[in-house]
């Protein structure tokens, strides 16, 4: 029984593709009813499935093909399948008016659905045929989905550039599966995986270590799908599909790095530098992603730099061992994100009758970045600044596991944590609100709030997802550096970070030539962001001289 | 195999420069009808001479094969017109056959990879021929936006591109993956090549999509593709998913 719910859970939406392209004469616009309908049950079998993998239900797989179509139901596939399953749902509800009014609405709803279907197999993919064809098809489908309106050149221009950053990534996926095929001799990831726990670096390639190689040329392929450095420039540019793509694009298919990284977390345990590889783009991403969002002024483009930021936090948190705590990040970041695509419309047309933005403390300075004069007694302010967060972190996660402290990983995070909380009371701090101590007991609440929660939910995916604490701690070790570098990392970045604000208050407080100086270089740097860094120049100049070359070659052979 | 009987073979697995022969023949063919006869026979005939011949293929000329798709992908990104697009990507996929000729692979095999490569490409030259019955050319970025005012035409062709440019469940995508994986534990170079040039037909492929479907729609009325037509391409496109999908599993 439970291996007929596993195949449903993505055959349903198929079903549904086939017979709107089928009947769509017949059935005119009803296809839209009937694709949701199936979505509801799909995303009901799919919340079955994971009810009995979190009872403690053995993962079950079926075959359907001989040596490949193996479809999972473990603790990972059960719960982004969910994930997958729910947001869908979601957007086709919310497309059966959206879209009413365009062409080919059977269309779009049919693409829908097989892209329904090809993420649901992708996350619930037991080998490597299955991921990669499932893998491959997501490029292809999102590409058509984002070049929906057929009449938009530029839509399809950007819908272009994600289908060749994807295959960017898709070219380095199936040759990390051609190695492992041929070092392992089968598709299939529960026997490479056994076979790299019993056996770990027991292959070598090319001078490397088979786990190292295939290691890498994995993160690259979640690096081309979650808009890390580099391969991001897709990104944020894809605005001009349908919003419903967005929302799903942003919620769900962006998250298969992520995905990627965990499914593969056996390979990623026995590599030596490549969760370092991991961390470094991660957090590179996420820098550049926020400082780009913080600039734009189309809520769109914010949205697609922010979901870049988030994605390289994601991808961070893996690099640093903690591998669950990156699918609760995507599946918070998913809804979230879903969320405020779905909402972005209503939004802006409410902002367009009235901006309802309240011409108080909060307003002036976070829109017209008017600093308070009104400071409180600065030492106390620059203790609590420091402290307060400090205790939040360390309590909420000794709640959780005592030994959290002794893993690396754990304080990068720990350290992320405390910088965002001391950052915003900083922030609370310079706004000079009317009652200050009112607005740091707020927010130092609803950070208690926050951390103890995803302190909490975390530990429960990672109780959820690797119930062998043994694998968990393995993870954080080869995410670990050498004691004494990763010291000086923390006391460097920590007088970095206070410096930076020591500065900042000592700046704002006299006024001069300095201040000058820094306010010219703060427009310079303001200039190369509004560029986006050049990258899209360098991009678009890259590729006019390949086509420019390839023209001249057919010129100089005559086209033969 | 002598080398003499070696050309022979480069010259219908097109191997750079003896590939301008074949380039040559097809673009000189203007019947729609005779390049698909061209394109389905051309490889076979390279096949069994290779099978007659039945001797070990040298490794130089494996990184000539390479070599040629990858000149032939590369070149295909910037064309417009459909038939010198048909015949460079025809070039550059039957350079890779060289690459599972392996002495290994039976021919029977070997000729049904070729049959894969060329069927697409065969149902694209009638396309083409459909494309210059109706504007006088076939030829990207000149009428375009025929999403909208010939859907049943544009549908089969976005269908057909997607087979020629190896995507997974037509065959191609079952050969470009036999490729890899045989050269992946022993040149990871010549398997990186193959990967590139799998982009290349990508995005060459792309590029002409977006120039022939893509666009506002045209004022003046032509006729689309009729239904007969379109279930007889589609039957062929179905023929080769369910062949496709059936190869992956013998991967």
């Amino acid at each position: 029984m439970e291996q007929l719910l596993i195949i449903l859970v993505p055959a349903l939406p198929l079903l549904a593709a086939l017979i709107n392209h089928l009947a769509y004469g017949q059935l005119g616009q009803r296809v839209a009813k009937l694709s949701v309908t199936f979505a509801v049950f799909s995303f009901v079998i799919a919340a079955v499935l994971l009810a009995q993998a979190m009872s403690g239900n053995d993962a079950n797989q079926v075959a359907i093909g001989g040596t490949w179509g193996i479809l999972l139901a473990d603790p990972l596939s059960t719960l982004m399948g969910l994930l997958i399953a729910g947001i869908s749902l979601i957007v086709r509800m919310y497309s059966v008016r959206y879209m009413i009014e365009e062409r080919g609405y059977g269309r779009f709803f049919m693409l829908l659905d097989l892209m329904t279907a090809s993420l649901l197999i992708m996350v619930a993919a037991g080998d490597l045929l299955t991921l990669i064809v499932a893998w491959h098809l997501v490029g292809v489908l999102l590409y058509f989905l984002l070049g929906f309106d057929s009449s938009s050149k530029t839509a399809y221009r950007y819908a272009f550039w994600t289908l060749i950053t994807y295959r960017i990534g898709d070219i380095a996926l199936v040759l990390a599966a051609a190695l492992l095929f041929h070092a392992f001799g089968t598709w299939t990831l529960a026997d490479i995986f056994a076979q790299i726990t019993e056996n770990p670096g027991a292959h070598e390639y090319f001078g490397f270590a088979l786990e190292e190689l295939v290691g890498i040329l994995l993160a690259i392929a979640a690096f081309a799908r979650s808009a890390q450095f580099f391969l991001h420039t897709w990104l944020p540019y894809t605005m001009d599909g349908p919003t419903p793509v967005s929302a799903l694009m942003h919620a769900g298919i962006v998250n298969a790095g992520g995905f990627l990284i965990n499914r593969f977390a056996t390979v990623f345990i026995h590599t030596d530098s490549v969760m370092h590889l991991l961390f470094v783009v991660g957090l590179v991403t996420a820098i550049i992603g926020s400082v780009l969002m913080l600039t734009q002024n189309d809520i769109k483009k914010a949205l697609g730099y922010s979901t870049m930021g988030q994605m390289g936090f994601m991808i961070m948190e893996c690099g640093v061992g903690a591998f669950s705590l990156a699918i609760y990040h995507l599946i918070a970041h998913g809804l979230f994100k879903g969320t405020l695509f779905l909402s972005a419309g209503t939004v802006i047309n409410e902002a367009r009758k009235n901006d309802g933005a309240p011409k108080d403390g909060l307003y002036t300075f976070v829109v017209e970045h008017r600093i308070a004069k009104r400071y409180q007694p600065w030492l106390l302010m620059a203790g609590i600044t420091l402290i307060v967060p400090i205790i939040i972190l360390i309590f909420s996660h000794w709640l959780v596991a005592q030994d959290f402290f002794q893993k690396q990983g754990a304080i990068v995070l720990l350290f992320f944590g405390w910088v965002t909380g001391a950052q915003l009371l900083f922030t609370t701090y310079r706004m000079g609100a009317q009652n200050v101590w009112r607005l740091v007991g707020v927010i130092v609440l609803s950070f208690a709030i926050i951390v103890l929660g995803y302190a909490l939910i975390s530990h429960a995916f990672d109780s959820f997802l690797y119930p062998d604490p043994e694998f968990s701690s393995q993870m954080y070790i080869a995410a670990g550096i050498d004691v004494f570098w990763f010291d000086v990392l923390v006391v460097f970045t920590t007088v970095v970070i206070v410096g930076g604000w020591l500065w900042k208050y000592y700046s704002e407080q006299n006024d001069g030539p300095t201040q000058e100086r820094i306010g010219q270089l703060w427009t310079s740097f303001y200039a190369l962001v509004s560029r986006e860094f050049y990258m899209i120049d360098i991009y678009a100049r890259l590729t006019r001289m390949l086509l420019k070359a390839s023209s001249r070659l057919n010129i100089l052979l005559r086209w033969r | 195999m002598t080398e003499g009987l070696l050309l022979l073979v480069g010259l219908f697995l097109p191997l750079f420069p003896l590939s301008m022969v074949f380039n040559e023949v097809f673009q000189r063919i203007r019947v729609a009808n005779l390049r698909v006869v061209l394109l389905l026979i051309w490889p076979q005939i390279g096949l069994v001479i290779a099978h007659t011949a039945s001797v070990e293929i040298p490794d130089w000329v494996i990184f000539w094969a390479l070599g040629s798709a990858l000149l032939y992908a590369f070149r295909a990104l910037a064309l417009r017109e459909v038939g010198i697009w048909t015949s460079f990507i025809a070039t550059s996929t039957w350079a890779i056959l060289w690459l599972l000729m392996d002495g290994q692979t039976d021919f029977s095999k070997m000729a049904l990879y070729a049959l894969a490569l060329s069927a697409p490409l065969a149902l694209l030259a009638l396309l083409s021929g459909e494309l210059e019955k109706r504007f006088g050319a076939a030829y990207t970025g000149l009428y375009g936006g025929l999403a909208l005012s010939l859907p049943r035409l544009s549908g089969v062709l976005v269908f057909v591109v997607l087979a020629i440019v190896a995507t997974p469940f037509f065959p191609g995508f079952s050969v470009m993956m036999a490729a890899i994986i045989g050269l992946s534990p022993h040149s990871f170079f010549a398997a990186v090549t193959v990967a590139v040039i799998w982009l290349l037909w990508s995005w060459a492929g792309a590029r002409l999509l977006q120039g022939i479907i893509v666009g506002p729609v045209q004022d003046e009325v032509k006729t689309d593709l009729s239904l007969n037509g379109t279930w007889v391409y589609s039957l062929i496109l179905i023929l080769l998913v369910i062949s496709g999908t059936y190869s992956i599993g013998n991967l």
